[in-house]
């Protein structure tokens, strides 16, 4: 699963249960959770309660899947209670049944069949634009916004940019607040969660943006939050947004936004206060394309429609884009790396030289290419803030020039070991965090509850010894102690 | 009824691990279980102070191969 829909996955499951009601009431929603966010057995789950008009017993539902898949089973069983889709029904009379809770049963066959107007799908402008752009246009537009703020962001490395766009006021205060940015005093320096944001597919840069703005947009309205922050931050936070921004509009708006078509225009008429309000914010990050902010339409461009993707037709969708952003001259690879740990790169661009050089030393630079080379020091040094072997690896994997790309494996094989090696050699320790059990009275409860943890797919390391294991979360481990006395009695 | 304590699961060679029990040995302040000679559980705020103290340790003890500065 790549690392954007997991930030998701984490953001939206600290949200309460009511936002969860509020947010399913959008088809669209619905539509986006189910595609984006469920693995394809939970998928099947969800189609196959969909019609069911009562609730399934959880004996039958059992039935489905293999035994040798129990593990699978339990773990989109887990993330759909957890995402609030699926619930059990407790009857008395009779057995424990699952059944899907109700906006989001609703809207999810709304989104499949159609009907309602609910126009939660956005709404086309029926009048035609004066000014229409087209799906080069808004490319374009997306790639110079979102490379603007790459540039801001790697603008403190020391090489200098050169042109793209300005970045505005709220832009900057969000990558600071996000910790991916730290201004000190007059100079942006960028810190160790920015240089690993550098790194990631765009559409994980997105989210990661995305979700920064959430939490922003929250804490403006929740006022309590203000309290744990310093005095200084929070002043910033206000003039971020003045506005009490309800999480559901700002979320929903998103989800929406993914299931818009480029080229399209939509109407403003049926968003809400918040959602017009976002779409200043949103025109300057290059999600969506105004002309002017009293303008009655809006344009989504890629960075919008490719927001809830299927996550494995997602790779296909970003490279459209990647290919889209360097339409111009240079194409799509350009970096040669030879068995010797020499780079060349060839690009004019800041921006990609600025990447190359968090993990590389470039010593020579040309109009048209860049050389250095990769050494110990300079992967060590790219590891110590926090970008990881893997990053680098696939960075120089997917930009590879053509040339390069008739080797086969792409990149030399000592140089993607070694780069590795480099990793490891730094790190003396894996460290994880998490719960230790213990206290263990008999053999059978340990035995019991490990094997549990096991199966949803939560633990990290047991000793049968000294009956102990350590789990990576324990809501699921503490509902299921919970419920275990009523059985047993 | 079984424990939960919360901390962070570190995992590393023997020799690390010794190390590790040094530093914790003058104050007690990182270690909340140790398992076993691979595997133990620290304090979650006391991580990053750990991590330091141990690349101090090292590079006290160890010493770096040589870049090869030739380009």
């Amino acid at each position: 699963m790549s690392t954007s829909s997991l930030r998701s996955f984490e953001y939206l499951e600290s949200l309460p249960g009511t936002v969860f009601k509020r947010l399913y009431r959008q088809p669209s929603t619905a539509l986006a959770i189910f595609r984006r966010m469920l693995p394809h057995l939970a998928k099947s789950f969800v189609m196959a309660l969909l019609y069911h008009s009562h609730p399934l017993p959880v004996a039958d539902l059992e039935q489905w899947v293999r035994p040798d898949s129990r593990r699978e089973r339990d773990q989109a069983l887990s993330l759909l209670e957890r995402l609030h889709i699926l619930s059990i029904v407790l009857n008395p009379n009779s057995p424990r049944a699952y059944a899907l809770t109700n906006p989001f049963k609703q809207s999810l066959r709304l989104a499949l069949t159609g009907g309602g107007d609910h126009q939660s799908f956005g709404v086309p402008c029926d009048t035609p634009d004066k000014h229409s752009v087209d799906v080069d246009f808004l490319d374009d537009f997306a790639r110079a916004q979102w490379e603007g703020i790459l540039h801001y962001m790697v603008g403190s490395t020391g090489i200098g940019m050169q042109g793209g766009e300005e970045v505005s006021q709220g832009v900057k205060k969000l990558l600071e607040l996000g910790g991916l940015v730290e201004i000190k005093g007059r100079r942006v320096e960028i810190t160790q969660a920015g240089f690993s944001f550098l790194l990631q597919e765009i559409n994980a840069q997105v989210w990661t943006l995305l979700i920064f703005y959430l939490e922003n947009a929250e804490s403006v309205s929740d006022m309590r939050r203000f309290r744990t922050l310093d005095p200084f931050r929070s002043q910033a936070n206000i003039s971020v947004c003045q506005l009490n921004m309800d999480p559901v509009d700002v979320l929903s708006f998103l989800f929406m936004l993914g299931s818009l078509e480029l080229g399209q225009d939509y109407s403003l008429t049926t968003l809400t206060p918040t959602q017009v309000k976002m779409l200043d914010d949103l025109r300057d990050f290059g999600i969506v394309y105004q002309r002017k902010s009293s303008s009655r339409r809006f344009y989504p461009t890629r960075l919008a429609t490719t927001l809830t993707s299927d996550a494995g037709a997602l790779r296909t969708v970003s490279a459209g884009f990647d290919n889209a952003l360097r339409a111009g001259g240079d194409s799509k690879g350009f970096i040669v790396i030879e068995t010797n740990y020499r780079i060349y790169a060839y690009t004019s661009s800041p921006l990609q030289i600025a990447v190359l050089a968090l993990f590389s030393r470039l010593s020579t630079r040309y109009p048209n290419m860049v050389a250095g080379r990769i050494s110990r020091e300079s992967i060590r040094r790219a590891i110590q803030t926090g970008i990881t072997s893997d990053q680098i690896i696939s960075y120089l994997g997917t930009h590879a020039h053509p040339q390069m790309r008739k080797n086969v494996p792409v990149l030399p094989p000592t140089v993607v070991d070694q780069i590795r090696l480099w990793q490891i050699e730094g790190e003396r320790m894996k460290a994880t965090g998490g719960f230790l059990f213990k206290d263990f009275v008999t053999a059978e409860e340990y035995d019991n509850l490990a094997n549990y943890a096991d199966e949803v797919g939560v633990l990290v390391w047991r000793s049968d010894k000294r009956r102990m294991f350590f789990v990576t979360r324990h809501e699921q481990i503490a509902a299921y102690l919970r419920n275990r006395p009523k059985k047993l009695t | 009824m079984p424990k939960a304590v919360k901390g962070v699961l570190v995992q590393c060679d023997p020799s690390i691990k010794a190390i590790i029990l040094k530093i914790d040995a003058l104050d007690h302040d990182f270690i909340v279980e140790d398992l076993d000679d691979q595997t133990l559980v620290v304090k979650e705020s006391k991580l990053v102070e750990l991590k330091q103290r141990l690349e101090d340790e090292l590079s006290n003890t160890q010493q770096m191969p040589e870049e090869s500065g030739s380009e």
